[in-house]
C-alpha cells in the first residue's frame, strides 16, 4: 500500500485486520476522566485496541491503525492538538510561517534525548522531515515541499513551491507517524526494514523493553522524559485479544484496563459500563473519524448523470442504519467533511435524505423507468468485509435499492478481495467501504474526489472514477489559500458540490468508542487518542 | 419382496426411521417454503432483536437487523438442503470417478489417482474450502464446487477398494471372456455391485457438506444473496451475551438435520449390508 498523507494511518488497515471492528457511542453523561486528586505513581497499565497485533511496531508509512497505535508511545510529533482543536507544540516549541506562506521556521525544543542516551538534534528533524516524513509518512500531503535546513542549533526551517496554508502544515506536524527519529539510527539503512523499527528508539515518555509476539508489547517509563516527572506510571502493556468478547472478558476480569477504538462489541458496552466499573466515552476521536460510504461507478453509464446518483441516496435510510446497524453509535452523513469537524464541516450543503418517492422520480426523470419486470437496472453492489456492519449494511441497502426498483447482486468479499475489487480492480457498480478523516480535508478527504486521486491499485482513494474539472480547480485553490476565512469558504464550496454531485457520499459517522476501568485516569484527553503518546495517564487505587 | 425387504430392514433400525422422518419434515420445509412465506426472507420487516415470543407476528424473534428469524429458517433449510444434496452428488461423481478408474485399471494409473487423493488429503479441509470460495467468490454454485472437490476422496478409496475385490470374480472375468468392453464392465457389471457402501458414504458427505457452509457462511464467506442457516450463527455470535437465541435456533436446526442425516447414514448401512448387521 502506498504512503498515504499524515492522518491516514487508519485507513491504510495494515496487516493486522481489524478484527470485527465496530463502532461505537456517545454515552450520555459519560465525560473522559479528569485527574482526580493528586496523581498515583507506580504500577502497571495494560491496554488494548479494536484489532489485531501490528506486523512491525513502528512502520514508517503509518501502516495502518494498529502499528500507530504501539510506536505512539515511543516516538513523539513536532506538534500535537488539544481537545478544544488548538495546536500545541511536543518536539517543536513553536512554528511560524514567512510573509509569502512558502517556508515555515520550526523552533526545536532543547534537552530531549533518545532512549539511547543520545540528545535529540536538529539534524534528526531534518532526517526525519526528509528522508521519512517526504517519502513515506506524509508523502501524499508533501507534494509542493522543496527543502528543509537547519539554519542554527535550534532552529528548522521547511520550503515550500507553493504557499501553504498554515493550518495544513500544523496539521502537517500532528500528523499521525510524523515522528522525529533518531538520525544516528535510520541513517544509511532502508527505514521500512530497519530492525530498529521492532525495537523503537524514540524521545517519548514509554522504552521499548519487549515484544512477545502474539501477546503484548512491554513497555517501561522514560526516567530521562523531557516532561520533568512523567510519565506517571511504571510499565504500559499493550496486549492484544483477537476477539471482542474475549476483550470484554479481560476487561471484566480486570486483565485489562483501558480499550480504544471499539475493544468490545455495541451491546457488551452497555453491559460493561451497567457494571459501574467501567466508563465508554466516544472522545478522543475527533481528529479521525471514520464513516461508512457509499459510492458510485462512474465507469457503468447508468451513473453518468447525477440524478441517478442522487437516487441512489435519497433510497436509502441512514438513520436506520445508524440506528439498527451502529446500535446508535452512529449518526448520518450528510457531507464529505464531517460533523465533528469544528474547521471546515457546513450544514449548508445539498441534502439527500431519505425519501423513496423522489429517489423513484428522479429515476423516472433520468430516463430509467420501470421494466415490465418491475425493475429499473441491475447493479452489483460490493461491502467491503472488513468490518461486519458493512455485510449488514449491504443487505439493507440491497432491500432498499431493491424497493426503488433496482435489482441489486450483493457481495460482500473478505479484506484482501474487497480492496483489490474496489481500488484495482474498479469491480463493482455500488460499493460499501469505510474512510477516516482529520479535519484538514487536503488531500486526505479531496483525494476521493479528485481526478489526481484516480490511482489504480493504491487503496482508500477515488476509485468510482469520478472526475470533474470544476472540483480539481477548486480544490486546487483550497491547496495555496492561506486566508483562513477565505479558505473556509471554498471548502464549503467543496462540500456544495460534492453533495450535489453525489459520485461519494457518507452514509453515516461512526462513534469510535473507548472503554476503560473507572480507575483510570488522564485518558481521552487528546483529538486522536489512539496516536497519543499517554505520558499523563495513571491509575487510582 | 426385494424392496419392502430394504426399507424393513431400514426401519428396525429406529434411529433412522426418526432421521428419516425429521429429514423429511425439513425436506417439506424446504419445499413449501414460498407458500408459507412468500416474502423474501431477508427482507428487514420488525423491529431488531425481537426475543422469540415476544410479538407473535415473528414466533422465533427478529435478528439484529429486524428480519423473522422463522422465515429466514425456513428458507435456510432450502439452501441447506440443496448445497449438502448437490455438493454430494459432486463429490460422489468425482469419487467414484476416479475410484473406479483406478480400482479396474490399476498400475499407474492407480498410482496417480491415489497419490492425487492424498494430495487432497493432506490439506486441511476447510482451508481448502475457504481457500476455493476466496478465489471463485462466494457464490451458492462455487461453495457446492469448492465442498464437492474437498469431499471426494473419501469416496473415491471407497470405490476403489470395492472395485479392487470385484474386478476378478468370475462373473467379472466371464464377461471379459465373453469381449465386453471395459466401460461396460465397470457401469454396467462392476458399479451396481460396488454401490452399496458408497451411497452410505455419500449420505454421510451429505451431512458434511452442511457443516462446511456453514463454516463458510459463519466465517462470513457465504452467498449474502441467500438465507442460509450458518450465517445466521455468524450473525448472531457478537449477540452471543444478550440475545443468544439467534445463534442457538439456527444452531439447533443445522445439529438435528446433521444428527439426521448420520442416523439415515446408519440405517443404510443396516439395509443394504444386512450380513453386518446380523453378525
Amino acid at each position: 500500500m502506498g504512503n498515504d498523507r499524515y492522518r491516514v494511518t487508519r485507513r491504510q488497515f495494515g496487516v493486522g485486520v481489524f478484527g470485527a471492528g465496530v463502532v461505537a457511542t456517545s454515552l450520555a453523561g459519560v465525560a473522559p476522566s479528569r485527574a482526580q486528586g493528586s496523581p498515583k505513581r507506580g504500577g502497571t497499565l495494560v491496554a488494548t485496541w479494536g484489532g489485531g497485533e501490528p506486523q512491525a511496531c513502528y512502520v514508517p508509512a503509518g501502516g495502518g491503525s494498529s502499528p500507530t497505535f504501539s510506536s505512539s508511545k515511543l516516538f513523539e510529533r513536532l506538534g500535537s492538538r488539544t481537545m478544544d482543536g488548538k495546536f500545541q507544540g511536543e518536539l517543536a516549541e513553536s512554528w511560524k510561517p514567512s510573509a509569502d506562506f512558502k517556508s515555515y521556521t520550526i523552533k526545536i525544543r532543547k534537552g530531549v534525548k533518545f532512549h539511547d542516551g543520545k540528545d535529540m538534534t536538529t539534524d534528526d528533524v531534518v532526517y526525519s522531515i526528509g528522508e521519512i516524513w517526504k517519502k513515506y509518512s506524509a508523502a501524499s500531503a508533501l507534494t509542493d515541499f522543496s527543502g528543509v535546513e537547519a539554519p542554527d542549533a535550534d532552529t528548522v526551517v521547511m520550503t515550500f513551491s507553493k504557499p501553504i496554508p498554515e493550518f495544513f502544515f500544523s496539521s502537517l506536524l500532528c500528523g499521525n507517524v510524523n515522528y522525529i527519529v533518531p538520525k544516528h539510527v535510520y541513517a544509511g539503512s532502508d527505514p521500512v526494514t530497519n530492525p530498529a523499527n521492532n525495537a523503537p528508539i524514540g524521545t517519548g515518555p514509554w522504552k521499548f523493553k519487549e515484544w512477545v509476539r502474539g501477546s503484548h508489547f512491554e513497555y517501561v517509563k522514560n526516567d530521562a522524559y523531557w516532561r520533568k516527572d512523567m510519565p506517571y506510571m511504571d510499565r504500559l502493556i499493550i496486549r492484544y485479544v483477537r476477539d471482542p468478547a474475549g476483550r470484554a472478558a479481560a476487561m471484566e476480569a480486570g486483565d485489562i484496563h483501558i480499550g480504544v477504538f471499539n475493544p468490545v462489541a455495541p451491546p457488551d458496552i452497555k453491559r460493561l459500563t451497567g457494571t459501574g466499573k467501567f466508563v465508554a466515552t466516544p472522545k478522543g476521536y475527533e481528529e479521525s473519524v471514520w464513516s461508512t460510504t457509499l459510492e458510485c461507478n462512474m465507469r457503468n453509464p447508468v451513473f453518468a448523470k447525477r440524478e441517478v446518483r442522487q437516487a441512489m441516496f435519497h433510497a436509502v435510510d441512514r438513520s436506520f442504519i445508524a440506528k439498527t446497524v451502529y446500535y446508535g453509535y452512529a449518526r448520518p452523513g450528510t457531507s464529505p467533511i464531517y460533523s465533528p469537524n469544528k474547521e471546515f464541516f457546513t450544514s449548508d450543503t445539498y441534502k439527500t435524505g431519505f425519501d423513496p418517492k423522489k429517489a423513484a422520480a428522479l429515476l423516472d426523470a433520468a430516463g430509467f423507468p420501470k421494466k415490465a419486470d418491475g425493475k429499473r437496472f441491475a447493479v452489483n453492489l460490493l461491502a467491503a468485509g472488513w468490518f461486519t456492519e458493512n455485510g449488514k449494511i449491504g443487505a439493507y441497502v440491497k432491500q432498499a435499492l431493491e424497493d426503488a426498483g433496482i435489482a441489486v447482486n450483493l457481495s460482500v468479499p473478505d479484506r484482501p478481495t474487497s480492496i483489490k475489487r474496489i481500488y484495482t480492480d474498479y469491480d463493482f457498480d455500488m460499493a460499501i467501504s469505510n474512510q477516516a478523516n482529520p479535519s484538514e480535508p487536503v488531500p486526505s478527504t479531496t483525494q476521493y474526489f479528485t481526478t489526481d486521486g484516480i490511482k489504480k491499485g493504491v487503496p482508500f482513494r477515488n476509485a468510482n472514477g469520478y472526475s470533474n474539472p470544476e472540483v480539481d480547480a477548486l480544490v486546487e485553490k483550497i491547496k495555496v489559500e492561506t486566508d483562513s476565512a477565505k479558505r473556509k469558504e471554498l471548502v464549503f464550496q467543496f462540500e456544495k458540490i460534492i453533495t450535489v454531485e453525489a459520485p461519494l457520499l457518507p452514509l453515516v459517522e461512526l462513534e469510535s468508542i473507548t472503554v476503560a476501568s473507572t480507575k483510570v485516569q488522564n485518558h481521552s484527553n487528546d483529538p486522536n487518542y489512539l496516536a497519543a503518546s499517554w505520558y499523563d495517564i495513571w491509575l487510582a487505587s | 419382496m426385494h424392496r419392502l425387504e430394504f426399507i424393513g430392514r431400514f426401519a428396525r433400525n429406529r434411529g433412522a426411521l426418526i432421521g428419516a422422518v425429521l429429514i423429511l419434515v425439513v425436506a417439506l420445509m424446504a419445499l413449501l417454503a414460498p407458500l408459507f412465506f412468500p416474502v423474501d426472507p431477508l427482507r428487514i420487516v420488525g423491529q431488531p432483536e425481537l426475543w422469540p415470543g415476544e410479538d407473535p407476528d415473528f414466533p422465533l424473534g427478529t435478528d439484529s437487523l429486524g428480519r423473522d428469524m422463522l422465515s429466514m429458517i425456513v428458507h435456510g433449510a432450502r439452501a441447506t438442503l440443496l448445497i449438502g444434496l448437490f455438493a454430494s452428488a459432486v463429490a460422489t461423481l468425482i469419487g467414484v470417478g476416479v475410484g473406479a478408474t483406478a480400482g479396474y485399471f490399476g498400475g499407474w494409473i492407480d498410482e496417480i489417482a491415489m497419490r492425487a487423493a492424498e494430495l487432497f488429503q493432506t490439506i486441511p479441509n476447510l482451508i481448502f474450502v475457504l481457500t476455493i470460495v476466496v478465489i471463485l467468490g462466494s457464490t451458492l454454485t462455487n461453495i457446492v464446487i469448492a465442498i464437492g472437490i474437498v469431499s471426494w476422496t473419501p469416496i473415491a478409496r471407497m470405490t476403489r477398494a470395492e472395485f479392487l475385490s470385484l474386478r476378478d470374480r468370475e462373473f467379472v472375468q466371464a464377461c471379459r471372456a465373453m469381449g465386453m468392453g471395459d466401460l461396460k464392465i465397470i457401469v454396467a457389471e462392476i458399479l451396481p455391485n460396488a454401490l452399496p457402501p458408497v451411497i452410505v458414504l455419500s449420505s454421510l458427505v451429505v451431512a458434511g457438506a452442511i457443516l462446511f457452509e456453514s463454516a463458510v457462511s459463519f466465517l462470513g464467506l457465504g452467498d449474502p444473496n441467500v438465507a442460509s442457516w450458518g450465517r445466521l450463527v455468524g450473525d448472531g455470535r457478537l449477540l452471543i451475551r444478550s440475545s443468544w437465541y439467534i445463534c442457538a435456533i439456527p444452531g439447533v436446526a443445522i445439529m438435528i438435520t446433521v444428527l439426521c442425516l448420520n442416523l439415515i447414514g446408519d440405517g443404510l448401512n443396516d439395509a443394504l449390508n444386512p450380513k453386518l448387521r446380523d453378525r
